[in-house]
């Protein structure tokens, strides 16, 4: 079934979120936002949250304990080897450990940004406009068939009162698969 | 809370969103290089060239073939792996401040130093590999279940704190850089023309388009990847350092060495910095986006540094005096200061703790020619402060009967030439392939920090 979004471009960061912020209190659905680079106060106005910082914590909690496990029976019970009288279980096995925490916290994190946000090499990227990469930003909305022609109305001049300086109507391409942004 | 006006404005001229990408592509989007592309990779192929045949004649004939000898076991290649990993300090220390104290102003400054790091880590890597002798043989490095017991690694030893620090050193700072990236090279492919152009570009760009949850994913990782990589900005050199300092040689054995290390590799990082953003500027016609004010305030961080460096050759010399040890007096003040090794000490204290110090005057800080040569200085005094570790230390210890001079040969001088010539190719093409200054985030600060805002705003 072929989908239509409403798409509102902004010229401006500050005007986008403006936009956002009362496309949302009249209760209309966003689909995506577009933006050339991070805007900052969006995620929060949109509801979004990220748990990698958790995640980070326990992949370190992680790389810690195996690490410490390997070493521990590689030198006490693999193969015990006694030399210049010091503890088989040594206290400078904490260097290794500690650089291993961030081998293992970093790679398992960058590994969790790609799965989680679904890219990797071979994705194809497919834009619902190509413009908002470089300049410009927008606020796509999900016309839904259920609309009434004045509702479409009442969408399009939200986002033009806001400062959208084009709304445009298009369909979606049928590969389009990005997660909804609310 | 971090919106103070203190730098002023930081990317001048009044540019447009569109603008910045305009600027900054430009040499990547450039139907050819220019001339001297090809005039210095022609130059970076013969020393690369070179280095192959270093490597070759290391393979295929051992150790023989270097200056070192039973006394003095580390000559050319350890010096150079400490000068290599040095350098690749700068990228991640100036990705630190960047994030983790807001320190908006070093954006156009992060990519480049970050692909420095990555590509002298890779050089560094390659001289503990080739001192092994049996490079075949190098797999032995790494814990794996073996026949001979299993007779495990010993992981009390620096050395194997060495493979492993810098094996992580490796992974995160180039996750680090790439993570990054991924914006930019998108903003690339959507800009491509040729075919094949946007093929690649698509691939390297994973089909990143630039949602919002997409960029709080990605910011959210690069913050957390960045706290992980703090601590390594401590730790590598501090672990290079244990390799000296967990001996008893005369001038190794001492406790300040791993702040004495840090210290040195973020100062030749940030020269090394320095240098490449004098070029960029100057070729790319970058001054917008690096202006006076970033080369003005790296000059002043180095002033600071470089007294850091003064205080630790003080230091020593001073521990060595006031220890009353035997051994120490004599490593430092009859085979440091005076000796056959003096010519290399004095070049050390004059380029490392003095010649910065002219960065206390604003003229020289204004004159890009002579910022260029002090940083230039610097980078030959550091690689002399390894060389005076390690050489002075190892020709002359306890034994009268075991002194040895060292002299390099030209298969050692072969390597250290070759891993600059791999060093200068791989920056050559990341000039010509990749978005030198990284967009999205230059964007990012573009309208807190330019007179955009007034203009925009006067309108409405």
């Amino acid at each position: 079934m072929e989908i239509i979004n409403i798409i509102g471009i902004y010229n401006d960061p500050d005007d986008l979120v403006k936009g956002v912020k009362k496309v949302k209190e009249e209760g209309i659905a966003i689909k995506n936002v577009f933006s050339p680079f991070p805007v900052h106060g969006l995620a929060e106005i949109l509801g979004l949250e990220t748990r990698m910082p958790l995640l980070t914590f326990l992949y370190g909690v992680f790389g810690a304990s195996i690490t410490f496990a390997f070493l521990y029976w590689t030198s006490v019970v693999s193969y015990p080897l006694k030399f210049g009288g010091k503890p088989l279980n040594s206290l400078s096995f904490i260097i290794i450990m500690f650089v291993l925490v961030i081998f293992v916290a970093v790679l398992f994190t960058f590994l969790t940004f790609f799965i989680r946000q679904k890219i990797g090499p071979g994705k194809k990227a497919v834009m619902l406009d190509p413009r908002t990469m470089d300049d410009k930003f927008a606020i796509v909305i999900e016309k839904d068939p259920a609309f009434t022609p004045e509702q479409v109305l009442k969408i399009s001049h939200i986002l033009k009162e806001n400062g959208a300086v084009e709304v445009n109507e298009e369909v979606q391409p049928e590969d389009y698969k990005e997660e909804r942004d609310e | 809370m971090y919106k103070t006006s203190v730098r002023g404005i930081l990317i001048p001229g009044n540019k447009s969103y569109g603008q910045v990408a305009n600027d900054i592509l430009h040499p990547l989007e450039a139907k050819s290089p220019p001339l001297w592309w090809y005039i210095v990779a022609s130059l970076a192929i013969g020393m690369t060239g070179f280095g192959i045949w270093g490597i070759y004649t290391t393979v295929t004939q051992g150790i023989g073939t270097w200056g070192v000898n039973n006394n003095v076991g580390w000559g050319m290649a350890i010096i150079s792996f400490v000068w290599w990993i040095a350098i690749g300090h700068a990228g991640t220390a100036f990705s630190i401040f960047l994030l983790l104290m807001r320190q908006r102003w070093l954006t156009s400054i992060t990519r480049t130093a970050e692909a420095m790091t990555v590509l002298a880590v890779i050089c560094a890597g390659i001289f503990p590999l080739l001192h092994m002798g049996r490079i075949w043989n190098g797999f032995f490095i790494l814990p794996y279940p073996n026949t001979r017991g299993p007779l495990w690694d010993n992981f009390n030893s620096p050395l194997f704190w060495d493979v492993a620090a810098i094996t992580t050193y490796l992974m995160t700072s180039a996750v680090f850089w790439y993570i990054a990236l991924i914006p930019d090279l998108a903003m690339v492919r959507e800009r491509a023309v040729s075919k094949v152009k946007k093929r690649v570009y698509a691939l390297l760009s994973f089909g990143w388009v630039g949602t919002a949850r997409g960029w709080l994913r990605q910011e959210t990782a690069i913050i957390l990847i960045g706290g992980l990589a703090a601590p390594l900005v401590v730790s590598v050199h501090s672990i290079v350092s244990m390799d000296f300092a967990t001996s008893v040689i005369p001038g190794w054995h001492t406790t300040i060495f791993p702040p004495y290390f840090v210290i040195g590799a973020i100062f030749s990082g940030f020269a090394m910095v320095m240098t490449l953003m004098i070029i960029i500027r100057h070729v790319f016609r970058y001054k917008d986006y690096v202006t006076q004010g970033h080369l003005d305030a790296i000059a002043r961080i180095m002033v600071f540094i470089s007294m850091f460096m003064g205080l630790a050759y003080a230091t020593e010399l001073f521990i060595a005096w006031y220890s009353a040890g035997e051994y120490e007096i004599f490593t430092f003040m009859k085979n440091r200061v005076t000796g056959a090794y003096y010519a290399a000490f004095w070049i050390m204290i004059v380029s490392n703790a003095i010649i910065p110090q002219f960065f206390w005057f604003k003229k020289i800080r204004n004159n890009l020619v002579i910022m260029f040569i002090i940083t230039i200085i610097i980078n030959v005094g550091m690689w002399f402060e390894r060389y005076v570790i390690i050489v002075t230390s190892l020709s002359k210890d306890f034994l009268p009967s075991s002194w040895a001079s060292y002299h390099p040969t030209v298969v050692e001088w072969a390597n250290y030439i070759g891993t600059m010539g791999i060093f200068i190719l791989g920056l050559l093409f990341f000039f010509r392939y990749i978005p030198i200054i990284s967009m999205s985030e230059t964007k990012g600060i573009l309208k807190e920090t330019s007179n955009i805002k007034e203009e925009k705003h006067g309108n409405h």
